[in-house]
């Protein structure tokens, strides 16, 4: 009886098994006992970047001009970087990490549900390079080149001030098609209210001009250092005598006066790229800080004040001591933002890039600044991208495709097989529910499987590879039971019979899988992850289940019915 | 048992299945001299992107027009299910991809980039190296796994026969498959990439599966029968015993790829349907093939002694 009692324990636990993978991979069933299924609902399969939609980027790191022994401490350095700047997005678990492929050195960036994937893809490699160069030999653009840009600019300028004093114009559309002041250009070169002293003094001489009416554009071109002006007062409030107050500051007037201009910039050497800079060895490594500022209280154009380190700080007291009323440009990733004259040695470390910013920019660029440019330079040369409602009909199709699958196959079984083909089903069912388990389960261990849509292919071919072990015990069986043995007698030899095969068969299966595996690549991988998975797992449920059921279920009431499995038993 | 009259004598056809097969094989060899296979960005680097329009979609000549300024290389534009194109480009460098989004976006506002995948030429090659390496390696490991298998077989054929016998079984079904892709990718513009590669070596893994299971059976049948019975006789009855096994196998594993197929969506079309390809005639040549080819290799040892 010792044999009974062990199948019949044997038989309960793989209830138990199948009634516990059931509740896991199918939590619905229990959504009216809530605490039960507040945990169940909790294990999610993580599911890959094509199905819920995302990106995968793949870098190349060059890093040919890095000593061989610093390699990885810069790989780390840059994978650090790219994290502080990824988990910015607001992305749910980005992932971020690096590979060695041969000598190549690269980094893997992957990011689920971001909708804008060229801005993702701007951010991650923004390098902002700073640089601080002084001027080397003169390299002056001729006079006449400059003169006769700027009379070109000055003609330009008073044409459009024609159109801005003609009636019934438009001053804000004309501002945005012809204004060269990126900070307010585009808000129809609106500077909202200001305090006398904000702006430079030829361009505050006219805006606070008494004679100055709200809703007009002053008659003439204002000429500053940035070029000519076109103003227009748009309004006033507040009140006192502007006068008083030079710089503007709290001064006794609280007049403040709103207006908007159109910018056509004039070009003069000093401001201008054209000289020769040469690098001073101070860079954005000396940096501690940075932070946006705004102009002279609350003009539109923000800019970007620097706070050097120590060294930073002995290098640019040295380099505005050197430069003393020469003009130091300061150079972002290879392109000048400004060059401001040095009116003094700075000794305290602190600098200011004005680069006619919008706020936007000013704070990515402190950003960028803060974090980091990166230790290493990359290159994109690869990407997938997947959009999420792309993802979303990918998930859907493909587990509809593995829905009736699993129902072709359990009615093909069921109607050959007949009452071995509803043990196999069953059998089918429990393997189901185990798979989807596994990959639930496996969110809790060190080796989180995540289900791509080639994964759910090799799931659902799993399942039709799954039946094989039960194909071949069965037909081993009733060639056994067509041989004259009794029922039992020949579904243990059937077994035995049929073990070698299904091991050396998924043997092979195995071996391709595993080479699969080794490619690498998230097609693959994702395919043979699953189908690796599928074959043992499907070996198991052959092997343990179908076993312990038929053992369980078959017997001698079998004899006389024997068209329930499908056999004419011979008269032997 | 010996003389079941119920027998299909499977092993007197071989010399139809072996016509049947050589057949194919050559017109898969000649059809991949003449036509090779399309590859996809997977290989030639490149990038592959897929544009849903918002309204209707525009006409390929004005998106073609809508692009030209970027001198983009063998552009090609297929329209595609749910409102999309299919735009196709050699690239080297992302920022020429950024363009050509930015373009999309600035010309088709409420355009959506379904996916956008890119592949630089060094990674396409490696692609290709990885996936020769694969198919090599995978070759290999399942020659010395038969080798092994079968080490306590060698009467009267050795047991590395066996091993031939079903590695040239597996590379008759690989070299079909790629044919059929051959011509797929020649009439239907049927792209082959790493997805195809995968699928070649699940047939491998499935070809040899099924060889075994009756390689199994002869060998226990051998181990077993009177010295009376005949070598050729041992085959075919193994045939015959594993027929239904196979055969029922087969139809589990084609109906769920078959709902992969219809069902499963466009992305692993392709996929399924090379892998359809492959265990369709991977059973066949486990069934016709393989074992015949043991039969042979006997009868050519019996007249050389």
């Amino acid at each position: 009886m010792s044999f009974k009692r062990k199948l019949l324990t044997k038989f309960i636990l793989i209830i138990v098994l199948a009634l516990v993978a059931g509740l896991i991979s199918y939590p619905q069933t229990v959504s009216k006992i809530p605490p039960v299924y507040a945990v169940l609902n909790k294990m999610k399969i993580n599911l890959g970047l094509d199905l819920q939609g995302g990106i995968h980027l793949e870098y190349k790191a060059d890093t040919s001009q890095i000593d061989g022994s610093k390699v990885d401490a810069a790989m780390q350095a840059l994978q650090d970087v790219i994290e502080r700047r990824v988990n910015s997005f607001g992305v749910a678990e980005p992932v971020v990490y690096t590979t060695k492929t041969g000598s190549d050195r690269r980094l893997v960036v992957e990011l689920a549900g971001v909708k804008d994937i060229n801005q993702a893809k701007e951010m991650i490699k923004a390098t902002p390079f700073l640089e601080f160069k002084e001027e080397g030999p003169d390299q002056q653009i001729p006079q006449d080149v400059l003169d006769k840009f700027n009379t070109e600019a000055k003609t330009k300028a008073e044409g459009i001030l024609k159109k801005a004093l003609a009636p019934g114009s438009d001053f804000a559309a004309l501002a945005k098609e012809n204004s060269e002041d990126p900070g307010s250009k585009d808000k129809g070169g609106d500077l909202d209210f200001v305090k006398k002293g904000a702006f430079v003094p030829e361009f505050d001489k006219v805006l606070f001009d008494p004679s100055f009416k709200d809703g007009t554009v002053w008659p003439q071109l204002v000429e500053t250092q940035f070029g000519w002006h076109i103003i227009k007062k748009i309004e006033q409030r507040g009140d006192g005598d502007p006068v008083k107050s030079p710089d503007g500051d709290n001064g006794a007037s609280s007049l403040e006066i709103h207006s908007a201009h159109i910018l056509i910039a004039k070009k003069t050497n000093p401001a201008t790229a054209q000289k020769n800079y040469v690098s001073t060895g101070l860079t954005g490594k000396n940096l501690k800080n940075a932070a946006v500022e705004f102009q002279n209280q609350g003009l539109s154009e923000p800019q970007v004040a620097l706070q050097f380190d120590a060294e930073g700080t002995k290098l640019f007291a040295d380099l505005t001591k050197k430069n003393l009323s020469k003009t130091i440009a300061i150079y972002l990733d290879g392109q000048v933002v400004s060059a401001p004259r040095v009116q003094s040695e700075i000794a305290n470390g602190q600098a200011v890039i004005t680069g006619n910013f919008t706020v936007d920019q000013a704070k990515l660029l402190v950003r960028n600044l803060n974090e980091g440019a990166l230790p290493v330079p990359i290159n994109l040369i690869s990407q997938q991208s997947v959009e999420a409602s792309l993802g979303q009909i990918s998930l859907a199709k493909s587990l509809k495709a593995g829905m009736i699958g699993l129902v072709v196959v359990m009615l093909f079984m069921i109607i050959y097989y007949r009452f071995l083909g509803i043990i196999a089903s069953v059998a089918l069912l429990i393997y189901a529910a185990l798979m989807v388990s596994i990959f639930k389960l496996s969110a809790f261990s060190p080796w989180q499987i995540t289900l791509t849509l080639p994964g759910i292919a090799g799931f659902i071919l799993s399942i039709g590879m799954a039946v094989d072990a039960n194909i071949l015990i069965f037909e081993r069986t009733k060639e056994e039971i067509r041989k004259g043995r009794n029922i039992l007698g020949a579904v243990e030899e059937g077994f035995k019979r049929a073990w070698t095969s299904i091991r050396d068969g998924n043997v092979s299966s195995i071996i391709t899988s595993l080479i699969l595996i080794n490619m690498g690549t998230g097609f693959v991988k994702g395919f043979a992850v699953t189908l690796v998975i599928g074959v043992l797992v499907s070996m198991f449920t052959a092997v343990v289940i179908t076993r312990t059921i038929l053992r369980f279920v078959m017997g001698e009431w079998v004899e006389d019915k024997l068209y329930l499995i499908g056999v004419k038993k011979k008269n032997v | 048992m010996a003389g079941n009259t119920s027998m299909l004598n499977i092993i007197d056809k071989t010399k139809y299945a072996y016509a049947f097969s050589v057949t194919l094989t050559v017109l898969s060899v000649v059809s991949l001299f003449v036509w090779g296979l399309k590859f996809g960005i997977d290989f030639t680097g490149g990038t592959l992107a897929e544009v849903q329009f918002t309204g209707s979609v525009p006409a390929s000549q004005e998106l073609e027009n809508t692009l030209k300024d970027l001198g983009l290389k063998s552009l090609t534009l297929q329209p595609t299910a749910n409102n999309s194109i299919l735009i196709r480009y050699a690239s080297e460098d992302d920022k020429i991809n950024q363009e050509v989004s930015r373009k999309i976006s600035e010309n088709y506002p409420g355009a959506k980039e379904l996916r956008a995948d890119f592949i630089n030429s060094s990674v396409s090659q490696e692609l290709k190296r990885n996936s020769l390496w694969a198919i090599l390696v995978a070759i290999l490991g399942i020659m010395a796994y038969i080798a092994w298998a079968f080490r306590k077989v060698s009467r009267p054929v050795e047991s590395w026969k066996y091993g031939l016998g079903a590695v040239i079984a597996l590379v008759h079904d690989v070299l079909i498959t790629i044919g059929v892709f051959s011509v797929l990718g020649h009439f239907a513009g049927i792209e082959v990439g790493v997805p195809f590669i995968a699928a070649l070596l699940t047939i491998l893994g499935f070809s040899v599966h099924d060889t075994i299971v009756v390689y199994d059976r002869t060998r226990e049948n051998l181990l077993r029968s009177s010295a009376k019975e005949q070598f050729p006789d041992i085959v075919n009855r193994s045939l015959n015993e594993t027929l239904v096994r196979s055969i029922n196998t087969s139809l589990t594993v084609l109906l769920t790829l078959l709902a992969i197929y219809i069902f499963g969506g466009e992305t692993i079309r392709d996929f399924s349907l090379a892998l359809l390809v492959g265990v369709f005639f991977g059973t066949y040549s486990s069934i016709f093939i393989a074992t015949a080819l043991l039969v042979t290799s006997y009868k050519f040892q019996m007249t050389k002694k």
